[in-house]
């Protein structure tokens, strides 16, 4: 049941935008995020999906791969949906007893709902399309300017990648402890709230005290292969730009002037 | 309380571009009382097999029968399939979380419903079965204890819900070599006592030999070989092509016929056996020797 998260991983297929350079899919994604938060109607909205779906096109990911991994999600999407949809002032709509749905409330509701959809698609597909030390090293050399002011750029971009990789690792270490425990009778699914939660500690210490021998099984690993931190080190595989990178930022940025363009725009009209 | 597995066949990642076949078609059966040793390279299926045995994980095809219930079907009490096959994972010290062994090892038998008069009974004489004194133990943390004596507090969990199948996954696997013997011995009385079905999952050929009634052999999620000790290490070529050895005394034993000595190797497994055919050997020698 933890094997079906699918957020976050990475799926492995050898498409252009699988081969594009980590910094230009991180700045894409950076971009892409702030230009939701700037779209003023739902053509921003449209335009920004039509470009995610182009990118997912080109990536070779399946839809269906995408929206499963969506799925844990729903709970946030829907809360957020009908959050809105009740407490927005305007006018009523419609009424349900001490409930009023306005008219605003339910442009916002759905307005939020978009955006959140495509904040994790757009989101989803960096992880879908890149491997985590990619990404790592992406954040490593997008973030390296800021080392000269004392920023430590690498330290942050080891902890991350250990951090991604300890994620699988402890997926597969919960499965495991659970098997066992439900190999001695333990029940994770039924029972009200305090009682599950109640019933997840042998589930929890176990992990958690794994989670440390690994940890420190790491460090002792690292120090064994003289691990020294950032300076001075070397890579094996070196970033370098593409054509295939430029084309990207130009339809990157052809991407942002529309939404610009249409935040202008809107702001004219309305 | 006889196994029956009919023609299991189970995917892992079904869907995913990484789909892959963890077991096709495994049919066996094993008969009450009896030891079935699984051997098999890291990824032949071993581990996903034994957890079809007590419902952990449901077959995408087949049926598995455990004392004539289908244990497959939708309708069919968990808790009770696990009361009555105990399965004891690779590492089992990985899965002690309670305060004080005793708690621990109660855990089996609480989540069954047991009384906690009869809990507590349980728990010593489960403790007693592998080798551990109650009074010493029962009200210390188990994550202070040693790695051998860890393991023994995580096997007592699961004898303590009394199963009458018990199913080990490399039980020994990464103890020192008393430790090692130990459990192995453990196993041995615990089958004695209690005269039940063990199956035995294992990288070690001497182990496997030494122990078991029955041997399945199995590669790439398919049971390659199933037979007694002898009839399984006879045919070690089929065995090399699954990534398997031999003993090491029928492995010594099979070098020195190869290098000439006049040895019958057919059926010598264990190092007592081996022993006992080198020292003919030599007699025979001397006694020929002496002729000349």
């Amino acid at each position: 049941m933890l094997r079906d998260i699918t957020l976050g991983q990475y799926y492995p297929k050898d498409s252009v935008i699988h081969r594009l350079d980590p910094r230009v899919k991180i700045t894409a994604v950076l971009v892409y995020i702030v230009m939701l938060f700037l779209v003023r109607d739902f053509t921003g909205y449209g335009v920004s999906l039509l470009a995610v779906i182009a990118v997912t096109a080109a990536s070779g990911v399946p839809f269906r791969f995408i929206l499963r991994g969506m799925r844990p999600i729903a709970v946030i999407i829907l809360l957020t949906f009908i959050l809105n949809l009740f407490l927005y002032p305007g006018t009523i709509l419609l009424s349900l007893g001490p409930l009023h749905i306005t008219e605003q409330g339910l442009h916002q509701a759905l307005f939020m709902v978009c955006r959140l959809v495509l904040l994790i698609f757009g989101t989803a597909l960096l992880t879908y399309t890149t491997k985590p030390m990619k990404l790592t090293d992406g954040m490593e050399s997008l973030m390296s300017p800021l080392s000269r002011f004392g920023f430590p750029s690498h330290e942050i971009a080891i902890i991350m990648s250990i951090a991604l990789r300890f994620i699988p690792m402890l997926v597969q270490e919960a499965d495991k402890i659970m098997k066992a425990q439900q190999a001695r009778g333990a029940d994770f699914e039924s029972g009200n709230i305090v009682r599950r939660v109640k019933s997840l500690m042998p589930l929890f210490i176990p992990l958690f005290v794994g989670a440390f021998r690994i940890a420190q099984d790491l460090a002792m690993a690292m120090e064994a292969r003289c691990y020294r931190g950032g300076s001075g080190r070397t890579r094996l595989h070196t970033m370098k730009l593409e054509k295939r990178d430029g084309a990207a930022i130009l339809l990157l940025s052809a991407y942002a002037a529309v939404i610009l363009a249409e935040r202008v725009l809107s702001g004219m009209f309305f | 309380m006889p196994i029956v597995a009919e023609n299991i066949s189970y995917v892992y990642n079904k869907g995913q571009p990484d789909e892959t076949y963890a077991l096709r078609h495994v049919s066996f059966s094993a008969e009450d009382g009896e030891f079935i040793g699984i051997i098999g390279h890291t990824g032949s299926g071993k581990s996903t097999l034994i957890q079809h045995l007590n419902g952990l994980l449901k077959p995408d095809s087949g049926k598995i029968l455990i004392d004539g219930e289908d244990i497959t079907s939708g309708n069919v009490s968990l808790r009770r399939i696990r009361q009555k096959v105990g399965l004891v994972f690779q590492y089992p010290e990985y899965q002690l979380f309670e305060e004080t062994v005793e708690k621990d090892v109660a855990f089996g038998p609480k989540n069954l419903g047991i009384s906690p008069e009869e809990a507590v009974m349980r728990v010593k004489d489960a403790l007693r079965l592998t080798g551990l004194d109650y009074d010493e133990i029962a009200e210390r943390s188990p994550f202070e204890l040693s790695g051998g004596q860890k393991r023994r507090v995580a096997i007592a969990g699961v004898l303590a819900m009394q199963p009458k199948i018990l199913i080990l996954d490399e039980p020994a696997a990464g103890l020192d070599p008393g430790s090692h013997d130990r459990i192995l011995a453990m196993i041995q009385e615990i089958r004695r006592e209690r005269k039940s079905t063990v199956i035995l999952v294992s990288h070690n050929m001497d182990d496997a030999a030494e122990m078991c009634d029955r041997i399945f052999a199995m590669k790439d999620g398919e049971i390659l070989l199933s037979g007694t000790p002898e009839e399984i290490f006879s045919a070690a070529d089929i065995l090399r092509d699954a990534g398997l050895g031999l003993p090491a005394a029928a492995d010594l034993i099979r070098r020195m016929r190869d290098m000439g000595a006049d040895i019958d190797a057919d059926g010598i497994l264990l190092p007592e056996q081996a022993a006992d055919a080198v020292a003919g050997w030599l007699k025979g020698k001397e006694r020929r020797g002496k002729k000349c």
